[in-house]
């Protein structure tokens, strides 16, 4: 009798074939783009959305060209902080569709963009009795097919904005292996450190490069008087990187105004702030780290 | 996985016919001797079919529909901008009811070209130029499982 070896093909599906024909398709999307990194952070509301389209900003400001995959499928809010009009008509053809564009000529590619209304929900089913199972791969083919399926084009860096919790890393990992790493980001409170903290270790024994932790909402300033104060209790997240044994990238004090409905984006228009310069600090250590992982 | 006919020892071949599931998590699939034309099915519990989506390939072969871009989401999304759901590629002529249409979508991705092959290849043969849900329910009574 023949054995697995002996038959040649897989009886007609040519799922190899289909496998290395998808995998060919996000490369040849993936090899235009020089630097991939990864936001997130084990906790919800840190604010990883705001601080990713700041870094998009800041980077942008300096020249770079700079895309956002907006990983957070169902909280999506990138466009929103983009400037991205999401009633827009999507370009789709054969080879793709084409990124929202936001401020500083920032690509944006989000769920946000795809939906008809803006409090559509994302709902992979109409049907009331599909499982969690179903919800779940539909969610991990949805990923790929944004990152695969967005005409990038030639850019020099790609943020991945991640949903809260560390799950959809391990997709992310699988889809675009040559990640640069990920930024982590806390606030001072207690309870986010905790939480971020196993996203740090998970990452670790991932073997997925970890660029470092940043602190957001560090402190309250004071947009009048650069006074700063105390917004939340909690232990300095200095300890948290150094007991992990990963870079500190900085603190983000929070300044009123980056929550505040605007044409722009806080960085650009705040560049000389505390929180603008913490902003520029942060994305010259996320540089520094790439520089020397290059070496 | 592949399959094997033992008494012919010949490899069975996919069938791309005769897929016409209901059930989103239970998937039968027809695999065919080219040699003795023996027939076995292979049926899937939700957790197998979840392996298998996740792949992301379609069986029996990937069609226009699998390459085109943003597939799943596409025809997935219960809600999707008008312009996204456009962008589905089609690959027959036949004119689908909206009530047929909305069945395939229930199909998952992964074998819905095949059991629209299924459907198509049946109105064909009988002449058949428009699909509805009756057609649909007298296909998986006479050649689906």
């Amino acid at each position: 009798m023949k054995s697995y070896e002996d038959l040649a093909g897989d009886g007609g599906s040519n799922i190899v074939e289909q496998v290395v024909s998808q995998q060919g398709k996000l490369r040849a999307r993936l090899d235009k783009i020089k630097h991939k990194v990864v936001l997130m952070s084990g906790k919800g509301g840190v604010g990883k959305s705001s601080v990713t389209a700041n870094i998009a900003a800041c980077l942008a400001d300096q020249g770079h060209s700079v895309g956002i995959l907006d990983a957070d499928l169902n909280g999506p809010s990138i466009c929103h902080l983009l400037g991205v009009d999401r009633n827009k008509k999507l370009v789709i053809d054969e080879n793709g569709v084409e990124p929202g564009v936001g401020h500083l000529g920032v690509k944006i590619m989000s769920m946000d963009m795809l939906l008809p209304d803006p409090d559509s929900p994302v709902i992979w089913t109409e049907d009331k009795g599909a499982s969690a199972v179903w919800v779940s791969t539909m969610e991990s083919t949805a990923l790929r097919e944004l990152l695969m399926d967005t005409k990038w084009e030639e850019l020099d860096f790609l943020l991945i904005d991640m949903p809260p919790g560390s799950d959809r890393i391990d997709n992310i990992r699988d889809l675009i292996p040559e990640l640069e790493g990920v930024v982590e980001i806390t606030i001072p409170s207690p309870v986010a450190q905790h939480i971020v903290s196993k996203s740090i270790t998970k990452n670790t024994r991932m073997g997925v490069p970890v660029i470092g932790l940043v602190e957001n909402m560090a402190t309250y300033v004071c947009p009048h008087c650069d006074q700063e104060g105390k917004l939340f209790e909690g232990e300095d997240a200095h300890g948290l990187a150094k007991g992990k044994g990963i870079p500190y990238l900085g603190k983000i004090p929070f300044d009123p105004r980056i929550s505040q409905k605007r044409e722009g984006l806080f960085y650009t228009e705040n560049k000389d702030s505390l929180t603008g310069k913490a902003i520029a600090e942060l994305v010259k250590n996320i540089l520094k780290f790439i520089q020397n992982k290059a070496k | 996985m592949k399959f094997l006919c033992v008494p012919c020892d010949e490899q069975m071949q996919t069938q791309t016919e005769g897929v016409m599931p209901e059930e989103k998590q239970n998937i039968a699939l027809k695999f065919k001797c080219p040699k003795c034309d023996h027939t076995i099915a292979m049926l899937t519990n939700k957790f197998e079919t979840e392996f298998v989506s996740k792949i992301g390939v379609e069986m029996g072969g990937g069609s226009a529909v699998g390459q085109g871009p943003m597939s799943m989401v596409s025809t997935q999304l219960a809600e999707g901008k008008d312009e996204l759901k456009k962008a589905a590629p089609k690959d027959e002529e036949l004119i689908w009811t909206e009530e047929a249409q909305e069945r395939i979508k229930k199909v998952p991705f992964f074998v819905r070209n095949m059991a629209k092959k299924t459907v198509i290849n049946y109105a064909q043969e009988r002449g058949i130029t428009k699909i509805d849900a009756a057609l649909m329910d007298e296909v998986r009574e006479k050649v689906g499982m």
